[in-house]
């Protein structure tokens, strides 16, 4: 991966101003994504991943702020934007978007033909009855049948998953270059999880759309994505593709996330889940943030932050281990097999 | 739809039955002075004479079927005491267009005021420090937490001090229909405001309004075919009651005024006790709730596509 990426983004900043105190949602985080890919940003909630995607189409909420570092789209530098109209040119029609709940996300009191056709008019550029048959091919493009009729018809009238097609519709019909999809599936039945998990990477490669995912899934993220991001507190502690993340992990929060797997379970015995809790970002963090909750924790874990090792030209983590100097620790027994295991990642 | 609203309808005639046949019992217990202007200087004879020329000593059954009968022939009973021997429908027919001229101009202006006033507290709660919000809800707070008399009177007395002004109402001098429609106005605009803003504001926090922006839709349109739109939904339903209600008049800036309409009609006809009058007002006024509340709940149906009149659940 050589060429530029179409979305990057370099030491980002982002703090919020709750009450008059000051919280720092993104801890100077990098990340680079290629055309074409698909990405996966993994982590617990409240490790700031919405809020880092959100970034890339200036949702953050009113009281948060970026406070340092670039965020490139392109040639763009979103940074820069200030206004709503400023950012309605990113928004949609280059970077779109779909939401968790597909109850919630569509307007109850529009069609949905009508919801797609204004994201259709505002960003093909047709209007009458060409924008209407543009709406119609959208919601045939996300396998809606009768898609004629159905365009007339209230989201009441669909169920969650053809609701959560709809919400792809209307993100497709942008032509958007980025997909941004913020736990797609979370809210819909197992069943048809991989349904739409199937139809996002079917358009993906129809309209060569870099995805980015947003999950807590790690079954999703195995499903779909070329690379892993893993998220913790504000940073990517570890990124690499995504074999080399589930079978070669580096950091020891990916340690404890993948031996959280509910496939390693011993039957009869209770579930594994990392001691503590995240930390508290209204306070600044030292070192790695993820070392209060790592029993085998070095000094230096406690006093200054690594940097990002290379484990490989595409896998990179941020810990100390990765460094000469430090003593040899191995990854918990638990994950150390996954492949030979054949543990299945997959949804089935 | 039609069918719905046709079985609607019976059901409201019914309620209606319901009511009257209940006012009209009870007003049968009341003492049957309130039939006669000089009742003291009449003899048991000269009494049982007249209660049997207005069909008083009939059996009850029989009196309701005249009363209805009556109803839809347009002879609703002549008042007894009020005016006497005027008919009622004369004297309610002469009341209604002041109260409602007078109702309909103060709903307008609060209507016109009120949600605009709305939309401006709503958008300005999305701004750094929400000026407009603060001094919309000063406002808002000091209408609804004030008793309404309070601000009445002084409407009444600082207002009447303008020129051409009057602290009572002249039917024929247009500047005195000014004091009492703004004093009328005033509770609405603040309701209004009030509903509106807090609508806004919930529409404004739902995800779809998030998506909307995601996909690129301008703040002014979100605002205007999404919020807007989405807010109205639940006032729309009692504009129509509103309207109706005009009719009726208000008590208090009525009698503040000396204004010839509806408001203190009800209240005098029971004081005097002018029996016909009071059951011919609250057939009236049982009638127009109730149509009231059905208008508004057609309303409703047209404008949310989730309210499907007359289908059972799973219908499509």
């Amino acid at each position: 991966m050589e060429e530029k990426p179409i979305l990057s983004a370099k030491d980002l900043e982002l703090k919020f101003t709750l009450r008059g105190k000051v919280m720092t949602a993104l801890r100077g985080i990098s990340l680079d994504v290629y055309k074409g890919e698909s990405l996966a940003i993994v982590g617990e909630s409240g490790s700031g991943k919405s809020v880092f995607t959100k970034t890339f189409m200036g949702l953050t909420d009113a009281n948060g702020a970026i406070t340092g570092g670039e965020l490139w789209y392109k040639d763009t530098d979103l940074t820069a934007l200030k206004t709503e109209a400023q950012w309605r040119k990113i928004r949609g029609k280059e970077i779109a978007m779909v939401m968790q709940d597909p109850m919630t996300s569509l307007n109850p009191l529009k069609t949905v033909g009508w919801q797609i056709q204004e994201a259709v008019e505002l960003h093909q550029g047709l209007k009458g009855a060409a924008a209407h048959a543009a709406a119609v091919e959208a919601l045939k493009d996300v396998g809606i049948d009768d898609a004629e009729r159905r365009y007339h018809q209230y989201p009441h009238e669909f169920s969650g998953g053809m609701r959560q097609r709809v919400v792809i519709a209307i993100a497709i019909a942008c032509k958007p270059q980025v997909l941004i999809c913020d736990e797609p599936t979370t809210a819909l039945d197992v069943t048809i999880q991989a349904q739409i998990l199937g139809l996002i990477k079917d358009l993906q490669k129809k309209y060569k759309l870099t995805t980015i995912y947003i999950t807590h899934d790690l079954g999703v993220v195995a499903n779909v994505a070329d690379r892993i991001a893993v998220m913790y507190a504000g940073d990517i502690v570890e990124i690499g593709k995504c074999e080399e993340v589930f079978y070669d992990p580096k950091h020891p929060y990916t340690w404890a996330l993948l031996s959280s797997l509910p496939q390693l379970g011993v039957k009869g015995e209770p579930l594994y889940a990392i001691e503590g809790t995240p930390p508290n970002l209204f306070v600044e963090v030292h070192g790695d943030a993820f070392a209060p909750r790592n029993p085998k924790a070095l000094n230096i874990d406690f006093v200054e932050r690594p940097p990002f090792f290379e484990v490989s030209p595409t896998h990179k983590a941020r810990t100390w281990l990765l460094d000469p100097r430090a003593p040899k620790v191995e990854a918990p027994e638990r994950i150390r097999h996954l492949k030979e295991q054949g543990v299945s990642l997959r949804v089935q | 739809m039609a069918k719905y609203i046709g079985k609607r309808l019976l059901r409201s005639l019914l309620t209606l039955l319901i009511i009257i046949t209940i006012v009209f019992s009870l007003l049968r217990l009341m003492p049957i002075e309130g039939y006669f202007e000089n009742f003291e200087k009449l003899s048991t004879a000269q009494i049982n004479v007249g209660l049997r020329q207005l069909g008083l000593k009939d059996p009850l059954p029989v009196q309701m079927i005249n009363f209805w009968k009556g109803v839809f022939k347009g002879d609703w009973g002549v008042s007894h005491k009020y005016r006497v021997g005027a008919p009622v429908l004369d004297i309610i027919a002469e009341k209604v267009p002041v109260s409602m001229k007078m109702g309909l101009a103060a709903l307008g202006i609060a209507l016109l005021l009120g949600l605009p006033l709305g939309i401006l507290m709503a958008r300005s709660t999305r701004t750094r420090f929400k000026i407009g919000d603060k001094l919309g809800t000063v406002f808002v707070v000091i209408i609804e937490g004030i008793p309404a008399a309070i601000y009445h009177l002084l409407i009444q007395f600082y207002g009447s001090k303008l020129p051409g002004f009057d602290m009572f109402f002249h039917a024929d001098r247009p500047l005195t229909w000014i004091l009492p429609i703004f004093s009328l106005a005033l509770g609405n605009i603040a309701y209004y405001a009030m509903w509106l803003r807090r609508y806004m504001v919930d529409e404004n926090n739902k995800d779809y309004v998030r998506l909307a922006r995601a996909k690129g839709v301008s703040g002014g349109r979100i605002f205007s075919s999404h919020v807007f739109r989405n807010a109205i939904v639940p006032l729309a339903q009692f504009i129509p009651t509103s309207v109706i209600l005009t009719l009726m008049g208000s008590l208090y800036v009525e009698s503040l005024y000396s204004i010839p309409g509806m408001g203190g009609l009800l209240v005098q006809a029971i004081q005097r006790q002018d029996n016909t009058l009071v059951q011919a007002l609250v057939l009236i006024y049982a009638a127009i709730s109730i149509l009231g509340l059905l208008v508004g709940d057609i309303f409703m149906a047209l404008l949310d596509p989730r309210i499907a009149l007359g289908k059972k659940e799973g219908d499509r």
